[in-house]
């Protein structure tokens, strides 16, 4: 495990004048699990598309395997892709669609049809050799995208929103699916999605990137616990992002109330961004809170009640809890030390952008 | 509006196909199985056995042939480049090949009787730059040519429909399995486009088998095709009933395109329009 | 790698393109070019243009095509989107007979499609006209407006109709407010694409019109055979120009925002927008409807300038009349003259004979008068109503008398012999005596160089007096003989044609060429014109030849017989046929126009021959249907060959 499996290095991509990809760097090790994570039109779906081949990278380069493959075509390159809307080849049966990268490489007839049906099988579509792919469900199309990808037992799997087309359950089930598929088969996925829940779900590693540049790299406990600026807090699940005051290490100000934090370096008196996710935050009665609001709104979900509590200062803090406070109360506002993130504030739109690249 | 009353708008057309449609072939056939005293006969149908008129079927047959041959030659590679050009947008492409409709047909054709004629504009060009000359007006090249330059337009608007309508990445995803270019070609773009070069094919096929516009104009009168025959039972021969007789050979073939669309795209897809 | 590929790509496109285009540029130059002549350049002009405003003929033709291509494209757009909304709700079985049905004006040759509609036409005893070019072009339309609306019928979404009456909208109300909007693109393209379809149709209009009515394609065809008019070209490049100006306008400079949605849409579906867009609709209809109104003001112009029931029905060979003397007889007579032209004596025939077109007054030649006296076709002339009788030279009555034997029917209005032109400088390139014979165009030295006339008749004529025999032969064997001799001869032909000798010959095309002797003159005036710098001579044969004359006759079925016989009393006014040859130039029997000649036209030999070279000469005549189908038969064997 000593190199990665893929490293993009430097790659650097614009489309009509407009840069899409800079200076972009990204290692991938072999037998992980990658999600590409970012608003449409953040690049993620271009990087794909680069390692794939079908896209040339303006600069830099692209190593797989220790082999710069940057000006391979992709027909030579040890991976495959599941498309957005799957391509699947209408013209063809199910299987001369899964069978057609091992014709094209030559491969016996019966070893073909071995992988068919084991490749079937992998995807819970055993029987389905014959049928014609427009008569398919949007989700078994995908299965079957699946496995005409994976019966050529690529390397690295390149999946660009497989699930984007499919409704709420299905797609949660594919989920589980994609997980089970690459724990058996071993192979090293990329996965492009703009849906941060199913980048949580499914990853070891997340990047989050924006505006043709990586924001944060990391498992997805540390992107939701500990986002590295306000794109990925606000980008991952929801958040209250606040402007406070760092005082000094381990207590900043926010609203004129002091809160004990666990970051430290910031120096004393910075100005930084401070996050807190709205189940961090515990309702109290007012004398024992930090802050003192009301809430002024109030929904079930379920799981828990969603408030908006408005502090004095007239910011509406979202808070989910298991314990209902009811509209016009007033409450304290109590926050763990260890549930508040501080982040320094960006000095320009474009050092935001930037991020962690540097 | 629920069915029935949806329904009831197609009678008026109905009606008028009847009319205008299906009795006119009726009467070819009447025309075409009886002799001009009226009485039955196959005589004007197996007319076309004649020799005569056998050497006509057969050359416009052969033309055709050539003519559609070169036609999807010219087409298919035209089609693959507009596809992947952003100017082929489907107004633009439509746009530049209907727009020689505007100008009148025979005069169209008449133009490249200027062109090629032996002083003609081709030929001045060429010895104005000392190459040597070309002699095809009056030649079954130029009825072909003739014939190609009027139904390009018919073969390659299909092809270019359907080649549009393929998904990039579906070519994607069969060079990402390993398929070189040719392959590509062969085994995705090929197959996908049948309807279309289906459709294209007929287009082409059934107006060069049967006109007789461009053999008269291009081919000096020196090349009698099975259109050219026809006609002339009708306008000059005054024989309506043989005119009719070989008109139902002819509709023997359309009846053969009619089929063949049927079967290769019965979605309408490879339409021209 | 990437670069060459484009190259290659562009470079592609552009011979395409301007294989597409070549012609229709030619056509533009032509239509500046001073000579009349096809490909001989005589300088810059905008006579054509001035000359194509002018000529009703042209105006009419015009106004029709337009006419006809709006009210087809509008029915079958009607007729076409009914019907398809009608068959979505169909089941599957009786909707693809439907589609079989449908498709088959699309899929049939325009022949079949054409010949089909006019034996229905004549069967039902429908005169054929203006309605029945509507009827033919509505029904080969319909399948093209449903082409383009069915699939745009079928992305609509079914829920928006029920959305709409949901929200209160009537079931006419929400189709109209909802369905329609969605499938109007499609209902356009096909309006747009009927409309040029019918624009450009020939061959089933060929076959469906009837007297008095062209269209521009027609009118082009009929003066194929004479060399076409260069107004044809400065009318074509007129429409052509006015749609590609509007599209480009139109179509190529949308606002900003346009284009920024267009692109957004594009990269948003990575597909390309597969119709017309909105504004190319706009623009065709705005260029229509522009040329219809054009066309209609001018040509009600003209109903109202000569408003009146009294009317006359003619039909004449192609351009065989000045037409400023149509005009004249209106203006004098105050009859109405619908004017109609034919190419070949066969071709008239069945459309007299048929009478599904009534005809007032026609001019057929000799041995066609003939046939359609002894077919009972024509009527006899009341002499009195054409005292300008008296103008006709005795010489060409008695010769009339071979096919009208008391000159009850017909009064003579051209005559002329057939020879042989030939290109003096090209004999001298090519080291060859002038031609004095027909034997001498079996000379092998003139291979690819003769141009033979593309008509029965005038060709076995050739065969027939090389071979001292009769040129009204009906003796098999002797046919057999004139049969292989054309034979022998068709490898040395560069092509069998009819006007367009004319035009080939002044373009040096070919070294000799059988013609009509009336070409001459023209040919003569052009070739100096155009200061060529070879002569154009013309020759009788020793071994004889055809001498013609083509006549007015009033077929049986006129409606304005005493109209018809002004008209012919009109033309044998002296100063009026003097004018009708200074247009046509072939030789007239008009004593009174041949003494107003100047000296030398009236000793030029070629065309107003001697007695006694006109010996040798003899008149065609009617040899019956027998000797007919033998004479096409054997001709069809050397053109087929």
């Amino acid at each position: 495990m000593s190199q990665p499996l893929i490293d993009l290095v430097n790659i650097s991509k614009s489309f009509d004048g407009e840069l899409i990809l800079d200076d972009l760097n990204l290692s991938v090790k072999e037998n992980s699990f990658v999600t590409l994570l970012g608003p449409s039109g953040c690049g993620k779906s271009t990087t794909l598309r680069i390692i794939g081949g079908f896209t040339m990278p303006d600069q830099g380069k692209v190593i797989f395997n220790g082999e710069d493959i940057t000006r391979m075509p992709p027909n030579k390159r040890q991976l495959n892709t599941v498309f957005q809307k799957y391509a699947l080849f209408t013209h063809m049966t199910i299987a001369e669609n899964i069978a057609f990268g091992l014709k094209i490489k030559g491969k016996s007839k019966d070893y073909i049809n071995d992988k068919i049906k084991y490749a079937l099988k992998l995807v819970n579509l055993d029987g389905y050799e014959n049928r014609s792919v427009e008569l398919l469900s949007g989700g078994q199309q995908q299965r079957i995208a699946i496995a005409r990808a994976i019966v050529n037992e690529p390397k690295l799997l390149l999946l660009d929103e497989p699930l984007g087309a499919l409704d709420l359950k299905l797609r949660q089930d594919m989920q589980y699916e994609l997980i089970r598929l690459k724990n058996e088969l071993g192979i090293t996925f990329v996965y492009v999605t703009h849906d941060q829940e199913e980048a949580l779900t499914m990853s070891d590693t997340i990047v989050v990137m924006n505006q043709g540049y990586i924001q944060q790299m990391g498992t997805p406990e540390q992107i939701y616990n500990e986002p590295e600026n306000a794109f990925v807090a606000d980008f991952i699940g929801e958040s209250n992002i606040v402007p406070g005051i760092m005082l000094h290490d381990e207590l900043v100000e926010i609203f004129g109330a002091k809160f004990a934090c666990v970051d430290k370096g910031f120096g004393n008196n910075t100005p930084v961004d401070v996050v807190i996710r709205p189940e961090d935050i515990d309702l109290v009665e007012p004398e024992k809170g930090t802050l003192e609001g009301v809430v002024t709104h109030l929904i079930f979900k379920g799981v828990h009640y969603e408030m908006e509590v408005t502090t004095p200062d007239g910011f509406e803090w979202l808070v989910h809890s298991t314990d209902m406070f009811p509209v016009g109360k007033k409450v304290g506002i109590h926050v763990d030390p260890f549930d508040i993130q501080i982040m320094n504030k960006p000095a320009s739109e474009d050092e935001e952008a930037v991020g962690v690249n540097e | 509006m629920n069915k029935n009353a949806k329904q009831v708008l197609s009678f008026p057309y109905i009606i008028w196909m009847v009319g205008f449609t299906v009795i006119p072939l009726l009467m070819v056939f009447y025309y075409g199985l009886t002799d001009r005293s009226g009485t039955f006969t196959f005589a004007n149908v197996m007319a076309i056995m004649a020799e005569d008129h056998m050497k006509a079927l057969l050359l416009s047959l052969a033309y055709s042939v050539v003519s559609t041959i070169i036609c999807l030659l010219i087409a298919y590679p035209l089609a693959m480049i507009l596809r992947t050009r952003n100017i082929g947008t489907g107004s633009f492409v439509v746009f530049i090949f209907i727009l020689p409709m505007w100008m009148n047909f025979l005069l169209r054709t008449m133009a490249w009787q200027t062109l090629l004629e032996k002083n003609g504009v081709i030929n001045s060009i060429l010895s104005f730059l000392h190459l040597p000359t070309l002699s095809i007006i009056n030649t079954p090249a130029a009825i072909i040519l003739g014939m190609v330059y009027n139904y390009l337009p018919f073969m390659i608007l299909p092809i270019y429909n359907v080649l549009a309508k393929i998904d990039n990445n579906v070519i994607n995803a069969a060079r990402d399995l390993g398929a070189d270019s040719f392959q590509v070609f062969s085994k995705i773009m090929l197959p996908l486009s049948v309807p279309g070069i289906i459709s294209g094919i007929t287009m082409v096929f059934v107006p060069a088998l049967t006109t007789f516009v461009i053999s008269n104009l291009l081919g000096g009168g020196k090349i009698l095709l099975i259109g050219n025959v026809i006609e002339q039972e009708f306008t000059k021969g005054s024989n309506w009933n043989l005119g009719a007789g070989l008109s139902i050979v002819l509709m023997i073939f359309i009846l053969i395109s009619m089929t063949l669309i049927a079967k290769y795209d019965s979605d309408g897809e490879g339409t021209a329009f | 790698m990437n670069k060459l590929k484009r190259f290659f790509q562009d470079f592609y496109l552009v011979l395409v393109l301007i294989f597409l285009y070549a012609p229709i540029a030619v056509m533009m130059v032509l239509s500046f070019n001073s000579s009349k002549s096809r490909s001989q350049w005589g300088g810059f002009t905008t006579q054509w243009y001035r000359e194509m405003f002018e000529s009703p003929v042209i105006m009419e033709a015009l106004y029709n095509t337009l006419i006809i291509a709006f009210l087809s494209a509008l029915i079958a757009t009607i007729l076409g989107t009914a019907a398809a909304i009608g068959i979505s709700s169909m089941k599957k079985l009786p909707r693809t007979i439907f589609m079989g049905i449908n498709n088959i004006p699309m899929l049939n040759s325009d022949i079949v499609t054409g010949i089909s509609l006019m034996l229905m036409f004549v069967a039902f005893g429908v005169s054929l006209g203006f309605k029945t070019i509507l009827f033919a072009h509505i029904t080969f339309n319909v399948p093209y407006v449903m082409t383009s609306v069915l699939p745009k019928l079928k992305q609509t979404s079914k829920y928006t109709y029920e959305a709409a009456m949901d929200l209160g909208a009537g079931p006419i109300e929400a189709f109209f407010k909802v369905v329609f909007p969605d499938i109007l693109p499609g209902v356009l393209s096909g309006f747009l694409m009927a409309f040029t379809m019918s624009l450009d149709d020939f061959i089933i209009t060929h076959f469906t019109k009837g007297a008095g009515i062209n269209t521009l394609s027609t009118l082009i065809y009929s003066e194929v055979r004479r060399g076409i008019k260069p107004s044809m070209y400065a009318l074509s490049t007129v429409i052509f120009v006015t749609v590609l100006a509007l599209l480009l306008i139109t179509n190529f400079a949308p606002s900003k925002a346009q284009m920024e949605a267009k692109a957004a849409a594009a990269a948003a579906s990575g597909k390309k927008p597969n119709n017309w867009g909105p504004k190319l609709y706009k623009a065709v209809l705005v260029a229509t409807s522009f040329l219809i109104v054009c066309g209609i003001s001018y040509t009600t112009y003209r109903h109202f300038d000569n408003s009146n029931s009294d009317e006359l029905y003619v039909y004449n060979w192609g351009e065989y009349i000045d037409e400023s003397v149509i005009e004249q007889f209106e203006e004098e007579t105050g009859i109405k003259v619908t004017y109609d032209m034919f190419e070949t004596n066969e071709e008239m025939y069945p459309i007299i004979e048929a009478g599904a077109v009534q005809y007032d007054v026609v001019c057929p030649s000799d041995y066609m008068i003939q046939k359609m006296r002894e077919n009972d076709l024509l009527m006899e002339l009341n002499l009195e109503n054409i005292p300008n009788l008296e103008y006709i030279d005795q010489t060409y009555l008695e010769k009339s008398q071979s096919f009208d034997p008391q000159n009850k029917y017909s009064v003579p209005y051209t005559w002329g012999t057939v020879g042989i032109i030939y290109n003096t400088k090209r004999l001298e390139e090519l080291g060859i005596e002038p031609p004095t014979k027909w034997s001498d165009l079996w000379d092998p030295r003139y291979k690819g160089e003769i141009l033979m006339q593309d008509s029965v008749r005038d060709a076995f004529m050739v065969a027939l007096k090389m071979q001292g025999h009769s040129l009204n032969s009906t003796d098999m064997t002797e046919l057999e003989d004139a049969k292989n001799l054309l034979l022998d001869q068709k490898p040395l032909v560069q092509a069998y044609v009819v006007d367009q000798v004319r035009d080939k010959m002044l373009n040096g095309e070919a070294a000799v060429g059988v013609i009509y002797s009336g070409e001459l003159l023209y040919l003569q005036e052009e070739a100096e014109l155009l200061e060529l710098d070879y002569e154009l001579k013309y020759v009788i044969p020793e071994e004889g030849s055809n001498v013609w004359i083509d006549a007015w006759v009033i077929p049986y079925n006129a409606q304005n017989k005493e109209n018809a016989e002004k008209w012919i009393d009109f033309l044998c006014r002296p100063e009026i046929a003097l004018k009708n040859f200074e247009y046509i130039t072939y030789a007239t029997p008009n004593i009174g126009a041949f003494e107003m000649l100047d000296e030398e036209t009236q000793n030029n030999k070629s065309v107003f021959p001697d007695d006694e070279l006109l010996e040798s000469c003899e008149v065609y005549q009617y040899l019956g249907t027998e000797a007919d189908d033998m004479y096409s038969a054997l001709w069809k064997e050397i053109k087929a060959q």
